[in-house]
């Protein structure tokens, strides 16, 4: 007690940094009063060695937590006294973090966007058949849509593959047959992913980028519930007064089958460079499964119906940010990282 | 497809301005490109889906016009095939599996020249060049009605005997346009006693094509197979404007009309007169079919109910001949949209031609699918760690699975990898076995601008040395130049922990010349996750914490004496080193009894353990 009383009053007077220190040795350091006291605690009986023991170490605390105490009260004495000739217009000193690529963000806010609508999402095979890419959803060998994806195809040498039979996914779509194959509805899916185009490279266009797909199966399934899930998809992610539009499209495993254009994000539908001045920007293909997907997959068209979608991840990308070039996301220079 | 304005007012009433038009016809599936204004013109460009053929004509996109602004189209007037005067010998020999129909006609005594002006202001307007009267008027009526034709020179026929057949392959063929090709295997051409005349559905050939001084033609108006000519138009990379066609499927009904079309205008335009009978070479009637439409499927399907009226209405201004029976719509299909051969087709056509932005939108009904599905992808695991990874400084990049030979680390064989077949270039020719190199690239690439880099990528590998071994996995993979082994070290125990994984992380670790880099499986590192967390109340007691100071040999592990220290007791609640000089390390420990105070008599004896254990298992001594 009467360690600790002295202490703190003596803590209490000091005026700087440098008494303060002196304190702490007197008292704390290795043959400092409070220290030496802990020593002869082997010569306390067994029986009080513990309270003794206890009100030791609160003694202890109770000095380090006075001298903490001033030392910040000095420090900021110190600092109002410095800070008349300190700058504090300069920049904080900001902790040194590393930044998400903007795919990734984007992937994420999609993915939550779906999930409050009970949307689970998928991740699946690059290396893909030809049977899953294409012929399980109805674009046979020698169908002209497979000249709008243009398809690298694998070497097959030393395997049990055919020439053309494994190919790189063209579409997050084969997730559509790879799920349903294994899997009885009621389904709501979301695969985000990367495919593969044989394509030149230029500012749209790459023989890499991302995608991702949406679809649902259940007994009662919509054509209006499509537009509705796309309609709420748009706004949530573009902000609520993005307007949606959809017109009459063609892909061979959906019927009907539409695309969506969304109000120009860059001029709110003025138009501008960015939607070629027509207000509207095309951002997503989908429709209604068609039945001879479904009867592929054993369910039945009859008893269900569904939905799918697909647009490409890359291009929400590019959209949100305004950037005028896909290849600027797959750049790792750090001044583009910097910035998201 | 172009189409200009003026053309389509021939065939239908517009009230829509060009506009209003081009979006109208983009929202019922004629994707409108482009309207040009010419100085007596407007010019329409569309973008054709795959299923529908009819619309590479200008018919065609009259009949979606006439659908939306419901009127009625003026079909061309058609003249009855006029009696040949004579008869002059042809002999065809087709075989209906690989060319349905072979639809022809003679016409003799032509005169060939230069086409009038407004033939040749309508082909300029659909970027045509003029070539003669003759050539001209084929592709007037191709353009019109979807129907490719071609005029061969009767007299260029040797033996005036037309064979179709399929090529062996490696046969020669020079086309209209004097370019030469060697033919693929299966290609569908028509050969004279002597030679190759024709590449059926793609291109006609020099040695029989019409030219100043053709006297006598042969028109022919075929159906092709679309497989067939798709093959040998890919396998050539040859194509033309009747390939598109036929490869989507030509109006097979159309033949006759088309023919008739184009004999009206020859002998208009060339003179001439008809010197054969028709020639209609098939095995079956191309005739309209029938489909039905129940009602409440179309309800189901679209999810509002559209009144008898307007479905009723939408159908006949798509030309589809509705009859209402009952719940049953009926309809006849005519060969022209051989698109339609399903109940949905027709779904479809009433949905678009109602105007899907007419639609009220709605959110699925029924309940939310709760079993977890195939291929479930956590995306909260891979946030977390990307956390851990951009708090300590790192910054996430994105790079191409497709690498190039010059890529590869040394000591990796391109015989190992797997392999595209036609890549894009040689710079992306191989998929990548690791996410190394990428990261050095991105690496070197930052330099110029930065002095401490810190980068990661987590994305996938391809493995495997050939398709049967071949498996896709991810790798989480870092590089940094600022970073020492033990920070980086730190930062993957923290990933382990953030999942609940022991193990060691210096095996994923390599010092590289440029920086520290470090690549782990990280679905296999995922398998050992253990996120399960279980609270555990805090003590009650005050901890006794002591630092004691070791002399030890430096190759002793600091992680062994840990171990031994922990084992001497379960009171050691833990052990940190706090500090490391040449042979001396300095370990904090924190003691702690659970239902207890400690007294120093029991830390006493626990050191004494510790101390005595130490000696002589690693000849550590307490440092004076």
């Amino acid at each position: 007690m009467q360690i600790k009383n002295s202490a703190v009053s003596m803590i209490i007077e000091a005026e700087n940094q440098k008494e303060l220190e002196e304190i702490k040795l007197q008292f704390l350091g290795r043959s400092g009063r409070l220290t030496l006291t802990l020593k002869e605690i082997t010569k306390v009986p067994a029986e009080k060695r513990a309270i003794v023991g206890r009100l030791a170490n609160e003694v202890k605390n109770v000095i380090e937590e006075t001298l903490e105490e001033k030392k910040l009260t000095l420090g900021s004495q110190i600092s109002n006294q410095q800070k008349q000739s300190i700058d504090i217009t300069n920049p904080g000193i900001k902790p040194d973090i590393g930044h998400l690529h903007p795919m990734t963000q984007v992937l994420y806010e999609v993915a939550d966007i779906f999930k409050q609508i009970g949307f689970q999402a998928a991740d699946g095979p690059e290396i893909e058949t030809d049977y899953h890419n294409f012929e399980a959803l109805n674009i046979y060998k020698d169908h002209p849509a497979r000249d709008t994806q243009q398809t690298l195809y694998l070497d097959t040498r030393d395997s049990k593959s055919n020439p053309g039979e494994i190919i790189l996914r063209t579409q997050t779509s084969n997730m559509q047959i790879r799920i349903m194959e294994k899997f009885t509805p009621p389904l709501r899916v979301i695969v985000p992913g990367k495919v593969f185009r044989y394509e030149q490279t230029d500012a749209s266009h790459g023989f890499e980028f991302w995608q991702f797909e949406g679809f649902a199966v259940d007994k009662n399934i919509r054509f209006t519930d499509l537009l509705g899930v796309l309609d709420y998809f748009v706004k949530k992610f573009f902000g609520e007064n993005t307007k949606i539009r959809f017109a009459s499209h063609n892909f061979p495993f959906t019927e009907p089958s539409l695309e969506g254009h969304i109000s120009c994000i860059t001029c709110k539908g003025k138009g501008c460079r960015f939607c070629k001045f027509s207000g509207w920007v095309e951002v997503l293909g989908a429709g209604m499964i068609h039945p001879n997907v479904l009867k592929r997959m054993n369910i039945n068209p009859s008893k269900y119906q569904g939905f799918a979608f697909g647009t490409g991840l890359s291009r929400l990308v590019t959209l949100r940010y305004q950037m005028n070039d896909l290849r600027l996301l797959t750049d790792p220079d750090l001044r583009i990282l910097e910035q998201f | 497809m172009l189409a200009p304005l003026s053309w389509l007012k021939e065939y239908v009433d517009i009230a829509l301005t060009p506009k209003e038009l081009g979006e109208k016809l983009t929202e019922v599936g004629l994707g409108c490109e482009k309207i040009t204004k010419t100085s007596d013109d407007t010019i329409f460009e569309f973008e054709i889906t795959p299923n529908r053929p009819d619309l590479l004509s200008i018919i065609g996109i009259a009949h979606e016009i006439a659908a939306i602004e419901n009127k009625k189209i003026k079909f061309p007037k058609l003249g009855n095939l006029l009696k040949p005067k004579k008869i002059i010998p042809l002999t065809i020999k087709t075989d209906p599996k690989i060319n349905p129909r072979f639809t022809g006609i003679i016409i003799t005594r032509i005169k060939v020249g230069e086409s009038p002006k407004w033939l040749k202001d309508r082909l300029g307007k659909m970027n045509q060049r003029s070539i003669n009267n003759i050539v001209d008027a084929t592709n007037y009526v191709m353009l019109e009605l979807g129907n490719p034709i071609h005029a061969f020179d009767y007299d260029k026929i040797k033996g005036q005997t037309m064979i179709v057949s399929q090529t062996k392959g490696g046969e020669e063929f020079e086309s209209v346009d004097g370019i030469k090709y060697h033919l693929p295997k299966g290609a569908v051409i028509i050969s004279d006693k002597e030679k190759i005349i024709d590449l059926c559905g793609i291109k006609g050939g020099k040695n029989s094509g019409t030219y100043e001084g053709t006297r006598n033609i042969l028109i022919r108006v075929p159906v092709e197979i679309p497989n067939l000519i798709r093959r040998t138009s890919q396998a050539l990379g040859l194509r033309s404007e009747a390939s598109s066609i036929f490869e989507r499927g030509v109006n097979m009904g159309g033949a006759i009309d088309a023919l008739k079309r184009i004999v009206d205008l020859i002998l208009e335009l060339a003179g001439g007169e008809v010197s054969s009978e028709l020639y209609d070479i098939k095995n079956q009637e191309f005739k309209p079919w029938k489909l039905e439409l129940r009602k409440n499927r179309l309800t189901e399907i679209l999810g509002v109910e559209i009144s008898d009226k307007k479905i009723l209405e939408i159908l006949e201004a798509l030309n589809l001949s509705p009859v209402l029976k009952k719940d049953i719509i009926e309809t006849i299909i005519p060969t022209y949209r051989n698109d339609l051969k399903i109940e949905e087709d027709l779904i479809e056509e009433v949905a678009r031609i109602y105007g899907y932005n007419n639609f009220p939108k709605t959110m699925p009904e029924g309940i939310v699918p709760i079993g977890q599905i195939p291929y479930f992808k956590d995306y909260r695991l891979d946030e977390k760690i990307k956390n851990i990874l951009t708090a300590s400084g790192f910054s996430e990049i994105y790079t191409y699975s497709l690498i190039g030979e010059k890529d590869l680390l040394q000591g990796v064989n391109s015989q190992d990898l797997l392999r595209i077949d036609n890549p894009v270039s040689r710079d992306y020719e191989y998929l990548r076995p690791t996410l190394k190199m990428s990261l050095q690239k991105a690496l070197t690439q930052n330099k110029s601008n930065f002095e401490k880099i810190n980068l990661f990528e987590l994305g996938k590998v391809y493995l495997g040395r050939n398709l049967d071994e071949a498996k896709e996995t991810y790798m989480l993979s870092g590089v940094s130049n600022s970073k020492s082994f033990f920070e980086i070290k730190g930062i993957l125990e923290k990933i382990f922990e953030g999942l609940g994984i022991v193990s060691d992380p210096t095996k994923y670790i390599e010092v590289l010349d440029e920086g520290i880099f470090f690549e782990l499986d990280y679905l296999q590192i995922l398998k050992n996750r253990n996120l399960n967390k279980e609270f555990k109340a805090l003590p009650k007691y005050p901890p006794i914490i002591e630092d004691i100071s070791l002399t030890a040999k430096e190759f002793i592990k600091t992680v062994d004496l840990i171990s031994e220290i922990k084992n001497q007791s379960p009171l050691v609640a833990n052990v940190t080193l706090l500090d490391q000089f040449d042979n001396s390390r300095t370990f904090h420990i924190i003691y702690q009894h659970k239902e207890r105070n400690l007294t120093m008599g029991d830390v006493g004896k626990i050191r004494e353990k510790i101390l005595k254990t130490l000696r002589e298992k690693f000849n550590a001594r307490l440092k004076e």
